[in-house]
């Protein structure tokens, strides 16, 4: 029974599984980098999704279908910024607030729009192109992991090494972690923390559109109601356990993927699923306190004991 | 005694006002964009939610999860700890009703509804206690693990009811029924209405008394409004915390235990349809006072069941009052925004004008 | 040295609730050091803050060389080579030093990329330009305050300030980082042909270092003089609007006990350090004793332990010979001790509360104010409140205005308020007037000192040496965590005192020697 989980297979499922959860993350911790907390990854997924379908669908095209679901994430973006920067309310209600916003448009769409109930799928959605390496074709391992994904895959793999780069290699990522830091302090150097945020906030709806358009029109191509199913949370606890640094978060993204992909396979020989199911959020749980707690003997050691 | 409404609470009462309309105009455009004429749209709404005895009676028993999980939402939040994890403890509790619902099955009607009640209150209550606990001693965010927590427990109750509970016929992912003597009446034909709301209405009063007119009440508000202070002036905040949550999460069990005992008379896998999130966004919307959370849940109670009549007579899809309500949940988050941008703009128009006629 | 560098004209600044700044005409000449002095709340920090392009003013213009300019954002004040040191630091705790003093400015690689090694050399040309050292790979947070303020000045100095304008530089410095400063200053303005703006209330240095001095008082510009034409006497009376000379205050002889006793107590303060070092000191009824000390001497911790509100390493606190230690402050206060902290809005008040729900905390659930101790009884809290605010002379429409909308004294008043109502037989009174206009703060002593006259044990902390003389039966000064002398008020002068407070003479240490 192991060799029939643990096989090539699971692996692919792992890279697939885990590509949306490493696109909203990336997304997410620049949010997270420049001071904000945003919950709301989960409708904005699910947006990009819908979007993307419609885009594929009504222009033929799969490259229309993920414009149009990053003009939303950028529109999503700037909503949230606005509401969060601007009016200073509270970004975890603003969040939630996008979600369910989310919820409520797309189904009300779906059926406004197509005139179904549940799911559109349709032979007019054209899905993502997938890249192939003739050079690496039946070589072990490599062929498994490098050949046949859909291009988000890639796209994402890129986007891990390129917002590394950007937050800790350029000005611009400084100033994202600045404005998150001490925006004032930011403020008198004469760079607008208020632009920061907003940008950190734009990335994170496109990323957030990428990874709903993958979702739609990666493998499958259709849109189902709540389709992001979770995975702006289960990438919120990516950033989380990964401290968010791109690399980390990278590799908890990974993670998750691969107890996302386990579960699919032992439901197929009948194992309950429902505990892999859950790591994502029950190791997030346990890194906080693992964290804090070594944070905190760290600390007492030299001697602090405040009281909240 | 005089109720003193201060300029603050009318303020608020006039955006909370606008907020609504505005939400209700942007519905009313969708609406339009969609062909279809808002008039007759919210005409039928309305009907659907007050037209007759039977629709009143849906939308009565709509708020009884929503008034419980508003008021748990309404009650940790004012005590400045954040309980996201309504959902969560919501399935646990509903999920224990069912358990003790399906497995005491000798004990008299009351006793066994009482039962069922306390097992699903501290069951959530419990939930509840852990990331009271991290946030308390550990000073872990709460909004993140109550969060991850909801996840876990639907997951936990989703394995229980389709593995070592599923029911022995019937349907899938659900629970043996309950005993027939410790299920709700029903108040109105055809309706799901039954005497949990009498149950929710004797609770809440309790959760109003302790919240606005006992020392605790204060207690939380203060620890809520600046801990330090309080812990200066010789109240026990992470005490005080700890109690809010538990009270939180207890009221939450009961949301769901009262689903069970009430509507379903089993546990099922999706049982909860978001409610505690629906209950969070009331008290949002409300400022966490109690009175409002018992007003704001009729009226999205209503929405709920009037929007079914009006996707019925109009065809406009139901969903389009979550969008209303994600709308007047954006406006009444950014309020205080928009009051502060239109001051300041009010008051500089003034003083320059002032500063010109110079 | 004569020509205008800066000249501000009918500058107003209107917040919701004050009139921060009020037609303030000021000019800045090239090379000077300008001294800005006036009490807390006086607009300064406004004004200084409209130069820099932090805040708008409501009316008013900026002339730079005799241009007019608007300045709206920082990046403008930048690129008119205005820089500014302020208040609390802004720096990046996790960034490098090299990174916050290059931050807005970064040198770059192939345009996009941050040149981490230019940004050291940078850093290391400043150091040897200026002479002030700093560790350029060092973490913001790793160094001591005075160094972080070093980082502040190379970072405004980076930027091409020829204008610096300096907030309270002192108030976080030692006395010897002090005079290093005053060295680095000096030496900008006379080598390195620099403008300094210096913004204090503290009159010596004014006296010490300025060129001239403009006095506010109230958002209002009172006067600018020459420095060498002024005296503190002169200067302060601007500053207040009147002489500063107060009534003596009536004390009556109170025969007294030992009511509080601290032994060999020993603190740590948030970082871990020891904030106290063994302190002992004694406090009878009817006394007021003073401590004396630069802040952030142990001054803080030592009150937090007295309330419960900081855990004790060491030693004990008894009051009327049962010790406290381990006891929460709700036990602390059962025992007898009221407690006026030092930072109203952190610690003492709730501030998007009513003036009625801050005073009946702490009695919040006794008896007759919560019936058997659960329910709340409005009646009496009303009546309560409204006693209070009458004695206090607290200025308010109703008692169900929030606290945030009155002003500090009102404020301090309702602290003080409910702290003296609890009638206990001690008092911990911590900067009581911090913040507060005169009327305010002659009502407040004149508060103490009945308290004092009935019996009462107060212990007085308090930066303002005025207020401590004014008050004091007895002073104890503090340096680093320990006592360094203990003297009967009019047996030293405020000028001896100084040594005292900055550890240059110590009593205990030359008992022991």
């Amino acid at each position: 029974m192991f060799k029939e989980l643990f096989n090539l297979t699971l692996l692919q499922n792992t890279i697939r599984t885990a590509t949306p959860l490493i696109l909203a993350a990336l997304g997410g911790l620049l949010t997270m980098h420049s001071g904000m907390l945003n919950i709301g990854m989960e409708g904005m997924i699910l947006l990009g999704a819908f979007f993307g379908v419609v885009g594929s669908y009504f222009f033929a095209s799969s490259l229309a279908g993920v414009a149009l679901a990053v003009v939303v994430g950028i529109l999503i973006g700037v909503i949230f910024g606005f509401f969060v920067i601007e009016l200073k309310a509270d970004e975890f209600i603003i969040g939630i607030a996008i979600n369910i916003l989310a919820g409520g448009l797309t189904i009300f769409l779906l059926r406004s729009m197509f005139g179904v109930k549940g799911a559109f799928s349709s032979p007019g959605i054209i899905s993502l192109p997938r890249l192939n390496f003739p050079s690496l074709k039946g070589i072990p391992f490599l062929d498994v992991i490098f050949n046949n994904h859909s291009v988000f895959v890639y796209i994402s793999w890129i986007l891990v090494i390129l917002t590394y780069l950007f937050l800790y290699k350029t000005p611009y990522g400084m100033w994202i972690r600045a404005a998150g830091e001490h925006p004032e302090a930011l403020e008198t150097t004469g760079v607008s923390a208020r632009k920061m945020k907003y940008i950190s906030s734009i990335i994170c709806g496109v990323f957030c559109g990428f990874a709903g358009a993958h979702l739609s029109l990666g493998y499958l191509t259709l849109f189902t109601e709540n389709m992001s199913a979770n995975r702006g949370f289960i990438a919120l606890a990516a950033i989380i356990f990964g401290a968010s640094n791109p690399l980390k978060t990278f590799g908890a993204a990974l993670l998750f993927g691969f107890f996302d992909a386990l579960g699919i396979r032992l439901q197929v020989v009948g194992i309950p699923s429902q505990f892999t199911q859950m790591i994502p959020y029950l190791v997030t749980v346990i890194a906080l306190f693992i964290i804090t707690k070594k944070h905190l003997t760290k600390v007492k050691k030299v001697g602090e004991k405040e009281g909240a | 005694m005089k109720k003193f409404i201060t300029s603050k609470d009318t303020e608020y009462l006039i955006s909370l006002f606008l907020s609504i309309t505005a939400a209700l105009i942007i519905g009313a455009l969708i609406m339009m964009a969609n062909g279809r004429s808002p008039i007759i749209g919210y005409a039928s709404l309305i009907r659907g939610a007050f037209g007759s005895k039977y629709n009143i009676a849906t939308t009565l028993a709509k708020t009884v999860p929503l008034i419980l999980t508003g008021l748990a939402t309404a009650i940790s939040f004012r005590s400045g700890i954040y309980n996201i994890g309504g959902e969560g403890q919501l399935y646990l509790g509903a999920f224990a009703a069912a358990y003790v619902g399906f497995t005491f099955t000798t004990l008299p009607g009351v006793i066994g509804i009482l039962l069922a009640i306390i097992a699903g209150a501290i069951v959530g209550a419990l939930y509840a206690f852990i990331p009271a606990l991290l946030k308390v001693y550990y000073k872990i965010d709460e909004v993140i693990t109550t969060i991850m927590l909801n996840s876990v427990a639907v997951l936990f109750t989703d394995y229980l009811v389709n593995y070592p509970f599923a029911a022995n016929q019937g349907k899938m992912g659900g629970t043996d029924m309950v005993e027939t003597s410790y299920r709700l009446s029903r108040l109105i034909r055809l309706s799901t209405l039954n005497t949990s709301i009498f149950m929710m209405g004797f609770i809440a009063l309790i959760i109003y008394y302790i919240m606005q007119k006992t020392s605790t009440g204060y207690s939380f508000k203060m620890v809520g409004q600046n801990a330090t202070f309080a812990k200066y002036g010789g109240i026990n905040a992470k005490k005080q915390m700890i109690v809010a949550m538990l009270i939180s999460g207890g009221l939450c069990g009961v949301a769901g235990v009262l689903e069970v005992l009430g509507t379903h008379y089993r546990f099922l896998q999706n049982i909860s349809p978001g409610f505690a999130f629906d209950g969070m966004l009331v008290a949002l919307i409300v400022k966490n006072n109690p009175i409002g959370v018992v007003f704001m849940s009729i009226f999205f109670g209503a929405l709920k069941t009037g929007s079914i009549a009006m996707e019925n007579t109009t065809s406009i899809p139901s969903e389009l009052v979550l969008v209303i309500q994600a709308i007047i949940i954006l406006f009444i988050a950014g309020e205080a925004g928009f009051k502060r941008i239109i001051k300041d703009y009010l008051m500089k128009r003034n003083l320059q004008q002032k500063v010109g006629g110079k | 040295m004569e020509e205008n560098i800066i000249e501000l004209r009918g500058i107003t600044k209107q917040f919701p609730a004050v009139l921060a700044n009020d037609n303030i005409n000021l000019s800045i000449q090239k090379g000077e050091i300008h001294a800005i002095v006036g009490e807390n709340g006086a607009g300064k920090s406004t004004l200084m803050k409209i130069l820099y392009g932090l805040l708008e003013p409501t009316s008013g213009e900026i002339f730079f060389k005799g241009e007019p300019i608007k300045i709206t954002n920082p990046s403008i004040a930048i690129d008119h080579g205005i820089g500014m040191v302020h208040q609390h630091f802004m720096l990046l705790p996790s960034f490098t030093v090299a990174e916050n003093i290059v931050l807005g400015t970064e040198p770059r690689r192939r345009k996009i990329f941050m040149d981490f090694k230019q940004a050291i050399e940078i850093t290391e040309e400043l150091v040897n330009t200026y002479g002030l050292k700093v560790n350029p790979h060092l973490k913001a947070e790793e160094v001591s305050v005075g160094i972080q303020q070093r980082i502040e000045i190379l970072k405004a100095l980076h930027k091409g300030a020829d204008i610096l304008i300096l907030d309270e530089p002192t108030a976080v410095l030692t006395p010897q980082e002090t005079e290093e400063l005053f060295v680095v200053i000096r030496k900008l303005v006379k080598e390195l042909n620099k403008t300094v703006i210096i913004i204090t209330h503290k009159l010596q240095e004014v006296m010490a270092l300025s060129h001239r001095v403009s006095v506010m008082r109230q958002g209002k510009l009172v006067g600018t003089v020459d420095t060498k034409d002024a005296t503190e006497q002169i200067l302060a009376e601007m500053m207040v609007g009147r002489e500063v000379l107060f009534d003596p205050l009536d004390k009556k002889e109170v025969e007294g006990t030992t009511v509080l006793e601290v032994q060999e107590l020993k603190v740590k303060d948030n970082r871990g350090l020891f904030a106290l070092k063994s302190i002992d000191l004694k406090l009878k009824s009817g006394e007021i004793l003073g401590i004396a000390g630069v802040e952030g001497n142990g001054q803080s911790e030592l009150v937090e332990a007295l309330t419960g509100l900081r855990e004790i390493e060491k030693g004990q606190i008894l009051i009327e010979n049962k010790n406290i230690t381990g006891k929460d402050p709700r036990e602390i206060r059962e025992m007898g001790m009221a407690h006026v902290p030092e930072d109203r809005l952190a610690t003492g008040l709730s501030k998007k509360a009513t003036i009625t729900e801050n005073m009946m905390m702490g009695t919040h659930d006794k008896e007759p104010y919560a019936i058997k101790g659960i329910h709340i009884n409005k009646k009496p809290i009303r009546e309560r409140a409204e006693r209070l605010i009458k004695e206090f002379d607290v200025r308010t429409p109703t008692q169900d205005v929030l606290v945030e909308n009155l002003s500090g004294g009102n404020m301090q008043k309702i602290i003080i308020a409910r702290e003296f109502s609890f009638d206990t037989p001690i008092l911990i009174i911590s900067q009581p007037t911090r913040g507060v206009d005169i009327g305010a703060i002659e009502f407040i002593h004149k508060e103490i000192i009945e308290k004092r006259n009935e019996g009462c044990a107060i212990l007085l902390i308090s930066a303002e040496l005025d207020e401590l003389f004014r008050l004091s039966d007895r002073m104890i000064t503090i340096y680093e965590g320990e006592i360094t002398g203990e003297f009967i008020n009019g047996e030293i002068s405020k000028k001896e005192i100084g040594l005292y407070m900055t550890g240059k003479q110590n009593k205990t240490q030359e008992g022991r020697a």
